[in-house]
């Protein structure tokens, strides 16, 4: 293996994890969402909101930290409005979802013309002069920063309270029948607000990362549909948190691919390679739906939002 | 606490749903070491009176008093805090998670790290030990029969150290081995302090294991006695209110029936079930009942026979012609009457009225529907008779009686009923029984699963055993059958040979 | 007398009134008189026959893409797909312009129209067979496939399709004279209004009346009961997601032949979604889409309109859309636990 290929093998795998990170952080909190019985197709406004005020924070304060954490307290904000819908008001779940993506979708617009074009910090890189002589994990490190190890963690984190803790245990018993987890106790709707909330906040630090960090710029509509990708891939994941982790990560890739053949400078049009992350998903998830052993992991509360 | 101690009481309690009085005003005391039975048949308000005790509603009047809490019960968390355990009807568990998750949800003591090396959540599964050893913790409830089920929700009741444990109904899905066991856990808690509330309309069980009885009758109590005090006759009369000779009208033999519903070696598949090329031919005028443990595949049965779901081996002939489907995409429409279980989910549409409802078949094959829509709801006693109202209003007892009066209304080639009687008052149990026993004297064959050996034993010509999606017997009903021998089949037990 | 009989009108009416109340706020927080900016949205809508053309102009595509939802609709599928299924008829039916621009209008534009139909009813037809067949959920397919049919307008018209005597705009050429849908003279009312029109009424009797509309409700109402007696989901799913589809494309064909007089990025200003709206707003029946489709026509039209003479930010249209939205989500809900509260 020459030092070369060891690089570039470091660089895909770098680019490919800062490409997955907003979008695991989105489909981290739509899972949450999921698997108490809610879907909220709002996580695309929840992102873009996040990415706006994130930005705004950013620039305004200089501190990319302050910025990522107000484009989550953002999203989280904005998920209230669904949260206030569906529970408050009895409100269609898709429907609500939409409204809260509209609004969003005019409301960055709408504040983020002042934003187009300025500069904001960035998040430093985690590499230093200790790592950058080690192959591999030098390159990583030199491209990589906060946000990426972060991601991880958060998929270990969500992955082991769902699954080890009693709180982890309350959450998933609302999500398959809120009426027998009320039954043991648990008041069904304040777990519901909260896994909403949980999930904007989510969704919003995702989308502030991809403005703050990943791209380090502010456009319209810059999320590009990637919080209804989060809501695909939640379903391929089978509502695992695990599974969160390859699945973002497949996107990742599909996007860089796209990157890297455009940089190679081979003629193909950008929009037709734009429309290669998006395919990938839907392939994935119709081969996930043929291939889906347990004729349904899909939390059984949930399924009565599509009946 | 000595035996004999009032832990709950209800004082003249009433409860209503709107205009339908449910509890009528009813004063009842529950006492620890005791197992009370509530008889009574089905929408008497058994259920309904000691989901009042567990704070799933509160009375609309009156009022329920629990020892050692002054406050009274506000919901079933409080319940549970007091010690009062109820084991429902539907099982209160959540398929999708393991036996152990369950056990830990319901359980006070559950840390926040619930791992299993802590030792705490090793005591939650103690008594499934005891009870059931079989049972893997970390199997997923989906996975187990229903019998196992209703030991994990025994075992959720008792890890709360209940002092009142209240049975829904308990041994309708169970083998009669199975019902024996329960008999004896339940004698075993009153032994023990616990006081037993078991809510029945099978005099079976009160006969068991009962200290006293408690009747119900259209939401009122009619009558407490103590064991013994009354004879069987006498409650039977309190819990009807009339005297009922009531039986079911007994086979009249049919000689060599003309074979008209037959299954060939018809294997299939769907949602974790499956059917084991079972065949299997009811005559013209034959009834062939179909006994089996809950889950062994008669739904799935009923469902291929009744063309919803495909074969993937064998065929179904009715009168000569193939009726099961053999693609998913394949479409036809049944000639039988069919009569499912839970007619909500499976035999009616909802948003449609009841006029549209009766017309189904018509409507579906895009023809002009008939005109007798009226009597019809009358003859079937379908509870309000107003063609025009949307079937969704209707209660689970009248949209059975619905979908009877659509397929039992005119003369069919062959009659399938699944559990068709599960949830009605003895009325229209005997209307349903009435109508399909004429549809046999009239020369259709009658393939009906049921989970009442009883009725089996009392009308059904011949009486097949199913398990694990097989048929393992097929037994004429000729007075020589007995309970324990069909309980033997469905359990798959050795069968004691009849003495010589 | 009671709430009850009159619930759908009082509900329609509190919404309104909400609604009214909350784009007055919205105007207020920008800093703008907000009753005068009420009072200049009507007025931009409605006010003159210019503001009518752009109002009619405007509900045109908000029609087509509200029946293109309802059509699915009414089996209970949740297709939020018009825009990408627009998009893909614009594409086909541009397509047979540029092969065959010489033909004349009788026979253009039939077969323009007919090509942008079979373009958008493919482009329903995918989610529809992965919905019958497999059982893949159709609202995640449709809001995906919606970015890929838009993405290849883009490729198409910075690509192969680009009119090299326009230089920096990226568009196709102008379309000739037979190809452009004949419209009232003077104004932007044109055939695509007509058309959909007679959809809706068309489509209100399919829906509504006859064996087929019994079937489907037969289908929507209890799927295995309909199969049980020989009915056909599948058969169901794919037709009606391919005709749901195939109204979106002549929505977007209209669009491109009518309004733009060419393919360019910029035919929809998400005509997709606020179909969604109108049609979730009008329960999916077809004769309530019509004037609905024209309230937020008006809408729409008006905001535009404020947006060039007002300064008020171009996003205003959207956020209205989701104000008039979330307003209509929650008043009937809310309506429904303050009778309940009241009544216990």
């Amino acid at each position: 293996m020459t030092a070369d290929f060891v690089a570039l093998l470091a660089t895909w795998c770098i680019a490919t994890l800062r490409g997955a990170t907003p979008l695991i952080f989105a489909t981290l909190g739509e899972t949450l969402t999921q698997r108490v019985g809610i879907i909220n197709l709002g996580v695309e406004g929840e992102m873009l909101t996040g990415a706006c005020v994130g930005f705004a924070v950013g620039v305004a304060t200089g501190n990319p930290w302050l910025g990522l954490m107000a484009g989550a307290l953002a999203g989280g904000a904005l998920s209230l409005l669904h949260a206030g819908l569906v529970l408050g008001a009895g409100a269609n779940q898709i429907g609500s979802g939409l409204a809260v993506w509209m609004i969003a979708l005019g409301g960055t617009s709408f504040f983020g013309r002042a934003l187009v074009g300025n500069q904001v910090t960035p998040l430093p890189n985690l590499g230093s002069s200790l790592t950058d002589g080690i192959p591999f994990v030098g390159t990583v490190m030199a491209q990589a920063t906060m946000a990426v190890p972060l991601a991880i963690l958060a998929v270990a984190f969500v992955a082991w309270w769902l699954a080890q803790t009693r709180p982890g245990l309350r959450w998933k018993a609302v999500g398959e029948s809120a009426r027998i987890a009320a039954e043991n106790g648990i008041q069904a709707t304040r777990v519901r607000v909260t896994a909403i909330v949980v999930g904007g906040l989510l969704a919003g630090f995702g989308g502030a990362v991809l403005s703050v960090d990943y791209t380090q710029t502010w456009a319209q509509e810059m999320t590009k549909g990637r919080g209804l990708v989060a809501v695909g891939l939640v379903i391929v994941a089978r509502w695992k948190p695990a599974l969160v982790l390859p699945v973002c990560l497949l996107f990742g890739l599909a996007e860089v691919s796209v990157l890297r053949v455009q940089s190679a400078g081979y003629e193909f049009s950008p929009h037709l390679l734009g429309t290669f992350p998006y395919l990938v998903v839907l392939v994935v998830l119709v081969l996930s739906q043929i291939f889906a052993r347990r004729a349904s992991a899909m939390p059984a509360d949930l399924k009565a939002v599509f009946a | 606490m000595t035996m004999g101690d009032m832990l709950a009481r209800f004082e003249k309690v009433t409860r209503h749903f709107g205009d339908l009085v449910a509890v009528d005003s009813a004063s009842l005391e529950i006492r620890s070491g005791e197992v009370l039975a509530v008889l009574g048949e089905n929408g008497a308000g058994k259920s309904t009176l000691m989901k009042l005790l567990y704070g799933v509603y509160p009375p609309t009047s009156g009022k329920i008093v629990v020892k050692d809490c002054p406050d009274g019960i506000s919901g079933p968390a409080e319940a549970l805090r007091q010690g009062i355990g109820m084991v429902f009807q539907h099982f209160s568990q959540l398929p999708a998670l393991s036996v152990r998750d369950n056990l830990l949800l319901a359980w006070p003591k559950t840390p926040f790290w619930k791992s299993r090396r802590n030792r705490a959540t090793g005591d939650v599964l103690a008594k499934l030990r005891e009870l059931a050893p079989a049972i893997a913790p970390d199997t997923i409830v989906h996975d187990l029969s229903v019998g196992e089920q209703q030991i994990v929700e025994l075992v959720k009741v008792l890890n709360i150290q209940a002092r009142i444990v209240i049975l829904d109904e308990p041994t309708s899905v169970l083998t009669p081995a199975e019902t024996g066991r329960l008999h004896g856990f339940i004698r075993q808690l009153a032994a023990e302090g616990v006081a037993v509330v078991l809510i029945t309309h099978k005099l079976r069980d009160v006969e068991a294991c009962a200290d006293r009885v408690a009747v119900m009758r259209r939401g009122a109590i009619v009558d407490v006695s103590r064991r013994g005090e009354r004879s069987m006759e006498e409650i039977v009369t309190l819990m009807m209110g009339k005297t009922v000779d009531g039986n079911l009208p007994s086979p009249q033999p049919v000689q060599n029936p003309v074979d008209r519903l037959v299954l060939k070696n018809v294997s299939a598949e769907a949602s974790g079930s499956q059917l084991r090329d079972v065949t299997l031919a009811v005559g013209r005028g034959e009834v062939v009942g179909v006994a089996g443990v809950a889950g062994n595949g008669q739904t799935l049965l009923a469902e291929v026979v009744a063309g919803i779901r495909p074969v993937t081996q064998g065929e179904v002939l009715l009168d000569g012609e193939r009726i099961a489907r053999r693609e998913p995409g394949e479409t036809l429409s049944t000639r039988l009457g069919y009569i499912p279980e839970q007619p909500r989910e499976n035999a009616t549409v909802e948003q449609l009225s009841l006029a549209e409802n009766l017309a189904l078949r018509d409507l579906a094959a895009g023809n002009r529907p008939g005109e007798t829509s009226g009597e019809l709801l009358q003859e079937f006693s379908v509870n309000p008779p107003i063609p025009a109202k949307p079937a969704g209003t209707l209660s689970g007892g009248n949209l059975q009686k619905l979908v009877c009066a659509r397929e039992l209304g005119t003369a069919r080639p062959a009659i399938l009923a699944c559990y068709p009687t599960m949830g009605l008052d003895l009325a229209a149990i005997e209307m349903v029984y009435e109508h399909i026993f004429a549809q046999a004297a009239a020369g259709a064959a009658v393939l009906w699963i049921s989970e009442d050996l009883d009725d089996l034993l009392a009308a059904a010509h011949r009486i097949a055993v199913i398990r694990e999606g097989a048929i393992v017997a097929v037994e004429k009903n000729d007075g020589t059958l007995t309970r324990d021998r069909i309980g033997a089949l469905m359990a798959g037990m050795p069968v004691q040979s009849e003495a010589a | 007398m009671s709430l009850v009989m009159r619930f759908p009108v009082f509900a329609v009416t509190v919404t309104a009134l909400c609604f009214l109340f909350f784009a007055a706020a919205f105007f207020a927080a920008l800093g703008k008189p907000p009753f005068a900016m009420l009072y200049s949205l009507v007025v931009y809508a409605v006010g003159d026959a210019y503001s009518v053309s752009q109002t009619f102009a405007k509900t045109t595509p908000i029609l087509l893409c509200a029946l293109a939802i309802a059509v699915p609709g009414r089996l209970g599928l949740i297709s939020v797909g018009a825009e990408g299924q627009l998009h893909a008829g614009a594409i086909f039916g541009t397509g047979i312009v540029l092969m065959a621009p010489g033909l004349p209008g009788g026979v253009l534009i039939p077969l323009m129209l007919t090509v942008a139909a079979i373009g958008g009813g493919l482009y329903g037809w995918i989610p529809g067979i992965l919905r019958a067949r497999l059982d893949v959920n159709e609202t995640i397919v449709t809001l995906l496939m919606n970015y890929v049919s838009v993405l290849l307008v883009s490729a198409l018209v910075f690509g192969p399709w680009r009119d090299p005597a326009s230089q920096g705009w990226p568009a196709t050429v102008k379309f000739p004279e037979g190809a452009v849908l004949p419209a009232v003279p003077d104004t932007r009312i044109h055939l695509g209004l007509l058309l959909g029109i007679l959809l809706a009424v068309g489509l209100h009797i399919f829906l509504n009346h006859g064996k087929w509309a019994q079937k489907i409700r037969i289908l929507e109402g209890n799927r295995k009961v309909g199969e049980m007696f020989g009915l056909s989901y599948a058969f169901w799913v794919i037709a009606l997601m391919s005709a749901g589809g195939a109204i979106a494309g002549t929505a977007g064909i209209a669009e491109v032949s009518a309004i733009q007089g060419r393919l360019q990025p910029t035919i929809s200003l998400g005509y997709g979604l606020t179909g969604f709206l109108v049609a979730w707003l009008a329960r999916h029946q077809p004769l309530v889409i019509l004037p609905v489709s024209l309230f937020v026509g008006a809408l729409v039209a008006g905001s535009d309109a404020l947006q060039l003479f007002a300064k008020v930010p171009a996003a205003s249209a959207v956020i209205m859309q989701g104000l008039l939205f979330a307003t209509a989500l929650a008043v009937p809900g809310l309506l429904a636990r303050w009778r309940a509260y009241r009544d216990r």
